[in-house]
């Protein structure tokens, strides 16, 4: 039982890492219909963007609000010189495109901060825990999971009643009706992908926090989610956090009691793992979890 | 209210689709534009509400003024500030939103708090929209959509609505109910450019007409003139029903992503 609650809880904090990631990148799909492999390096710059804030001497909320700013803009900035004058090219073009942005991300990321690890700085003792159900549970993976469920809801609230949030997705359904009726669809654009990015770093900020270091290959996690991406329905914002929140659950169980299964073998079967929950779950549903085909009346 | 002088648009920097097109709509009047399928109507209205960059179309010569606004290269934005909203051809609702976001979005760019009001006053004129206000606009049917796309455009409080072939593809019914929806329209004050097919639908609810043809106005008068037209009735006023069958089929649903 203890063991149980212990998995499930940093099982949730990462699946809510993941949940941020995801959602990040369903927004930056429905807005630009991009698909935006630049995601992780964004995650990665945020982490170190974080690093770099606390460095400085900001105290810890401040950096953290600093690093998201920063991360925003920078994927705000990817959209506006790179990625909008390409418009209408196949998708193809965008997708080699953001790989190529990554990696630019990459680069600036050694350049800037080298390439030796760095420790995530926290409020609290790293390995502080507390105790739930007679578990032991790092503090950390509780506040990952606060955190994630706030920006979780402040987006869904956004999205839901603000003016902003009804610009958007009337922007994503059809640009050229947006525009036709006064909104402004460049800046709703430039707003998701500052979000996105403002996802993508505090992600990556939880993320460094676990026993595994800032570094730059950081930015390989995104693509473990990726499959929560797919299993949501990739247009699906909801269907992004609830499938973040399962296959982090999932992957963490599966190291546990699936690994030690497998042999030599399961060393790192729970890497693989999303990505074998996500092949058969398309194989039955393709449009994901609550992704569905478009309305349509002719 | 609104005047176009001599206008020029080209499309990809070769194709020259308006050569010179002058037209006058005075305030709260209502003015048809008839012409064949690619004569370019909706060029002009791309070209009037700013939407001819995204079609990699640019004005090369001409005057457009609202009042004493010029229009000419403006953002969207500011056109639809200056009190001029255009009703897309194809009604082109956001099918995955709810019938009352729909609405809600057409009254972006305005500030004052009247915005509730004025889609309760919607809802009871539609009582059918108000049904389904919560449900995907993408349920309803062809009219309910044209409707719902009309008063969208309304909710942004125009001075002038431009109307590209609101009657496009509705059953004979439909099509009386959207001249309905029109005559409320005029009767607010509200000037129309009525783009259409349907001449004998245009000609019935406007003061005045043009038409178009090859990017350049052939005819112009009061609709009473047009009406009795041997060109207008032979080409217009009859045999439209198949044209514009094969129109639907083609123009219905195209979207286009530029922003991506
Ligand atoms: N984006 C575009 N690029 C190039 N040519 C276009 C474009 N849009 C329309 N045209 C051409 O301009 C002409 C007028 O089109 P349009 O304004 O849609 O006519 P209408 O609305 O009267 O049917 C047509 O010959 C059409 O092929
Ligand atoms: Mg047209």
């Amino acid at each position: 039982m203890t063991d149980l609650v212990q998995l499930a809880s940093s099982g949730l904090a990462l699946g809510a890492i993941y949940a941020l990631i995801a959602l990040g990148f369903v927004a930056i799909y429905r807005a630009s219909k991009v698909f935006n492999f630049a995601h992780g390096d964004l995650l990665a710059f945020g982490a170190f963007a974080m690093v770099a804030a606390s460095g400085i001497g900001l105290p810890w909320p401040l950096a953290l609000l600093a690093a998201m700013l920063a991360t925003g803009l920078l994927a705000m900035g990817v959209e506006r010189v790179i990625l909008r004058p390409l418009v209408g090219r196949p998708v193809f073009v965008t997708v080699i495109l953001t790989i190529f942005v990554g990696y630019l991300i990459r680069t600036a990321i050694l350049l800037i901060w080298g390439s030796n690890p760095r420790g995530m700085p926290t409020p609290w003792e790293p390995t502080a825990t507390v105790e739930i159900l007679g578990a032991k549970v790092l503090l950390g993976s509780l506040a990952a999971l606060a955190g994630a469920a706030l920006a979780l809801i402040a987006y869904f609230l956004l999205m839901r009643f603000a003016k902003l949030g009804l610009a958007m997705r009337a922007a994503s359904a059809d640009q050229e009706s947006a525009l036709a009726l006064g909104i402004p669809v460049g800046r709703t654009l430039g707003l998701t992908w500052l979000i996105a990015g403002m996802l993508a770093a505090l992600a990556g900020t939880f993320l460094g926090m676990f026993p595994r270091q800032v570094e730059v290959n950081l930015a390989f996690v995104a693509l473990a989610a990726f499959p929560a991406v797919l299993v949501g329905g990739l247009e699906s914002a909801l269907g992004a956090v609830v499938a973040g929140l399962l296959l982090g659950l999932l992957q963490v169980l599966a190291q546990a009691y699936v690994n030690p299964l497998l042999g030599h073998f399961g060393h790192n079967f729970h890497m693989v793992f999303p990505y074998i929950v996500m092949i058969i779950f398309l194989i039955f549903r393709p449009y994901g979890l609550f992704g569905e085909a478009e309305v349509k009346r002719v | 209210m609104l005047a176009i002088h001599n206008l020029e648009v080209v499309y990809n920097q070769v194709v020259r689709v308006l050569g010179g097109v002058s037209l006058r709509v005075d305030a709260g009047e209502t003015v048809a534009l008839l012409g064949p399928n690619g004569a370019g109507k909706t060029t002009l209205l791309r070209a009037l509400t700013g939407l001819l960059p995204i079609h990699n179309g640019v004005i090369t010569k001409g005057r457009l003024l609202l009042e004493e606004t010029e229009l000419a290269r403006k953002a969207p934005e500011r056109i639809v500030r200056a009190g001029l909203v255009q009703v897309m051809e194809g009604r082109r609702i956001f099918t995955d939103l709810s019938v009352e976001d729909n609405l809600r979005a057409g009254a972006h760019t305005r500030r004052d708090g009247e915005v509730r009001r004025d889609l309760d006053n919607y809802f009871t004129l539609f009582p059918r929209l108000a049904e389904r206000r919560r449900q995907q606009a993408g349920f309803l049917s062809g009219g309910e959509q044209q409707m719902l796309a009309i008063a969208r455009a309304l909710m942004a409080k125009p001075r002038m609505l431009l109307l590209d072939e609101p009657s496009l593809g509705l059953s004979p019914l439909l099509v009386a109910e959207v001249g309905k929806l029109i005559r409320v329209i005029q009767q607010q004050g509200i000037a129309i450019l009525l783009v259409e097919q349907n001449a004998a639908l245009a000609l019935s609810l406007a003061a005045r007409g043009y038409v178009l043809e090859g990017g350049k106005v052939v005819i112009d008068g009061p609709a009473q003139t047009l009406r009795e037209d041997p060109d207008v009735q032979e080409f217009y006023l009859g045999g439209a029903g198949q044209r514009r069958d094969f129109r639907q089929a083609k123009h219905y649903r195209r979207k286009r992503r530029w922003l991506s």
